[in-house]
């Protein structure tokens, strides 16, 4: 039996052994564990995607679940009475470990955690931010919200604002955080403020999923605006 | 040397005026359709959608291409005894073996750039453009092409039935992108033989979690030269895939 | 000088299933010499050996035991390959392509240069009465047009030595007559042939020798002299030689 091919095969087999340990040191893709992966009721879904090579996608997926979920909830997620969003952390999470680069679901379920009305829970918003900026350090954006975080707790609305709209149009930036924020103005009564962020929403491409909501928000600020009368001048 | 273009050209032939040729396209081009849908609903996220689920449903259809008809490619023209004549005529087996492969690795190839061009009009009609990073991302998904290729070539003359060496195929892609994954098990084990074992794997099994491009995209990119040592390396071991194929083939009677 | 040689050639085909492994012979000690320009009849029953003996000449067998040799090397040899045109039992042809493609495919298999390749391709199909159905794919040939287009690839690199098996079973009388004038043909242009059948009348009217095989064995050679002009010879002896080996009896008339 000739073994010329054989000795082809171990040559090539060594070459592609030595270009692996080059690739690998050159590069090593920064997925979570399996075994960190938070699936929940969507772990064959989660699973069967990862084990395939398809971790973006399968987050992609999961953010689209988020969405679902926030939008009006998933049916495998059901909410307890009186407890709204409760599994907004662990979806949010659930896309961060399938894809960390996928870092709006982080923020969009931090900013609502943190920032949305009625809800008062910064400290899974804080949880959430660590994990993102462990997993994503060159992400500034989980930095910036959680020193906003940091003032919210020591109750320096000012400056928690003016932070969290530095990032108002960076591309990283939920719409729906931007909405927040816009409303957060609006609960101030700085409706002028609130009504020039609600324009910027609408003027931006990105924040398409936003921009019904901007055009009955402008409206109703302009009234606003109207019923209270010209701005005072500061002197 | 000279038997392997005819071979080549003859394959090529066969397999794109072949039904199930034209329809895995048109299946491509419809989970494309579907990739745009479903994108619409991820909201800020839409572009990156879009270029995730289209690129993976143009390497899932690329990689049920190639190894269902790289499984079949030697098995049924020993079947349908086609093989006879070519062999009868003065081909080396090793020249009619890569002659084979070619043609269908560029059969699949075809499909995958007519895919990849549709998908890159659809993505720059919503203002995305970076044909730098999404041909790098192209050539990593046909790196795993032919790698998958070769390996169910392989597999489909060493267990000479179809539907195992598809089985198997199957599972070293999955092994493939659990390279990773083998090799964090080992770092933890405490058993010695467990861990050699892992090792053993994690090396054997093509190396896909690491030339994912397409899956790795949005992360920080990787260093310059990451790409030129995946392709040697998709190449090195299409290569000792096709040369144990072809020591299988040397060996086999008709 | 030989153009064929068997040096006590015995193949024997093992099969292993379920862990016992059984071995069926189908040549033994084969010793046969075939000269240049010679045409020479393979005769026997099913499973005497004729297509295994033709395998092991064109090197899709191996023999277990001796040596093969085709126009003085060793088979399977590729250079010499070049130089033998074979025909199996049906037309074992890719019929996804056109009857001038398949040419095509043989020809350049065959390294005839491409300058040449059109000309040599649409000349033998015309002379196998072809030349109408030149770009018709062959899934749309009639069985005839098939075993044609097996003739011609057998023939588009002037073969000196050619290797017919079961030229004329399945064939109409007038497809009978136009293979039996071809041999003719090709013994007058000092091509060997060599030719394996069921059919005694059409073997006693062309061959030169013919050596009839039972159970793998050669059992007997015979000259033309020695039936030419004796009715029935080649049948007797035939008959006498031969004992079934496939299990089927005699149909009784009682």
């Amino acid at each position: 039996m000739r073994l010329r091919w054989l000795l082809v095969a171990a040559a090539a087999f060594a070459l592609a052994l030595f270009a692996g340990s080059r690739m690998r040191r050159l590069h090593e893709p920064r997925f979570p564990h399996l075994a960190e992966l938070k699936t929940g009721p969507f772990s064959f879904q989660d699973a069967a995607l990862a084990v395939a090579g398809f971790r973006a996608p399968a987050a992609d997926l999961a953010w689209i679940q988020l969405l679902q979920y926030a939008a009006g909830g998933v049916p495998e997620l059901p909410d307890r009475p009186g407890h709204p969003y409760e599994h907004l952390a662990g979806l949010s999470l659930r896309v961060a470990r399938l894809d960390p680069s996928l870092h709006r679901a982080v923020l969009f379920a931090s900013g609502i955690l943190a920032w949305f009305h009625g809800i008062e829970r910064p400290d899974e918003a804080a949880e959430l931010l660590n994990e993102g900026m462990l997993r994503s350090p060159e992400q500034p954006l989980y930095a910036l919200y959680l020193a906003a975080l940091a003032y919210k707790k020591q109750g320096d609305t000012d400056r928690m604002i003016a932070l969290l709209e530095s990032s108002f149009d960076l591309p990283e930036t939920p719409s729906t955080m931007k909405a927040i924020l816009a409303n957060l103005r609006q609960s101030r009564g700085e409706y002028r403020q609130a009504l020039s962020l609600w324009k910027r929403i609408q003027e931006n491409d990105r924040d398409a999923s936003e921009h019904a909501r901007a055009r009955i928000k402008i409206a109703e600020l302009k009234i606003l605006l109207a019923q209270s009368g010209p701005t005072p001048k500061k002197y | 040397m000279q038997t392997i273009s005819p071979v080549f050209a003859y394959t090529f032939k066969e397999l794109v005026r072949r039904k199930a040729w034209l329809s895995s396209a048109v299946f491509g081009l419809v989970l494309l359709g579907g990739a745009l849908i479903v994108s619409a609903l991820g909201q800020d996220e839409r572009a990156r959608l879009m270029l995730d689920l289209g690129l993976a449903a143009i390497e899932a259809i690329s990689l049920i291409g190639v190894v269902f008809l790289t499984v079949s490619l030697i098995l049924q023209e020993v079947e349908s005894r086609v093989i006879f004549l070519i062999l009868s005529h003065p081909v080396r087996r090793a020249d009619y073996l890569l002659g084979r492969y070619l043609g269908t690795l560029a059969a699949v190839t075809l499909s995958m750039a007519g895919m990849a061009l549709l998908h890159a009009a659809l993505l720059s009609l919503y203002g995305w453009w970076e044909p730098g990073r999404y041909l790098a991302a192209l050539v990593c998904m046909a790196g795993k092409t032919a790698v998958m290729g070769a390996l169910s070539l392989l597999l489909s003359l060493a267990l000479t039935s179809e539907a195992a060496a598809m089985a198997f195929a199957l599972f070293f892609w999955v092994l493939g992108h659990f390279s990773s994954e083998m090799r964090f098990l080992a770092d933890r084990s405490g058993s010695a033989f467990l861990k050699t074992t892992l090792i053993a794997f994690s090396h054997a099994a093509p190396d896909f979690a690491h030339f994912n491009y397409r899956d790795f995209w949005h992360a920080p990119a990787p260093a310059a030269g990451w790409l030129a040592w995946a392709v040697v390396y998709a190449l090195a071991y299409t290569t000792a895939c096709l040369a144990l194929a072809v020591q299988l083939f040397e060996q086999k009677e008709f | 000088m030989s153009a064929i040689q068997f040096q006590r050639v015995s193949k024997i085909y093992r099969r292993s299933h379920l862990g016992r492994t059984t071995e069926t012979a189908g040549l033994i000690e084969l010793d046969l010499d075939i000269s240049r320009g010679e045409v020479f009849g393979l005769l026997g029953l099913n499973g005497s050996g004729k297509t295994t003996a033709i395998k092991l000449l064109m090197g899709l067998h191996l023999p277990t035991k001796g040596e093969v040799e085709t126009l003085g090397r060793r088979a399977p040899n590729i250079e010499v390959l070049a130089r033998i045109g074979y025909t199996p039992e049906a037309a074992y042809l890719n019929k996804t392509l056109t009857g001038r493609e398949s040419l095509r495919l043989f020809a350049a298999l065959s390294g005839i240069p491409r300058a040449e390749r059109e000309k040599r391709v649409s000349d033998i199909l015309r002379k196998v009465g072809l030349d109408k159905a030149l770009d018709v794919r062959l899934a749309d040939y009639s069985k005839g047009m098939l075993q044609r287009t097996s003739l011609a690839q057998a023939l588009v690199h002037d073969p000196e030595l050619i290797i017919l098996d079961e030229p004329v079973t399945g064939l109409d009388p007038l497809a009978i007559k136009e293979v039996r004038a071809l041999i003719l043909w090709l013994k007058s242009k000092g091509k060997t042939v060599l030719f394996s059948s069921h059919d005694i009348s059409e073997v006693e009217r062309v061959c030169d020798r013919i050596g009839i095989l039972s159970g793998g064995r050669l059992v007997k050679v015979m000259r033309q002299d020695e039936w030419r002009g004796k009715a029935d010879a080649l049948e007797t002896a035939f008959a006498a030689a031969v004992a079934r080996t496939d299990g089927v009896g005699p149909i009784r008339m009682e």
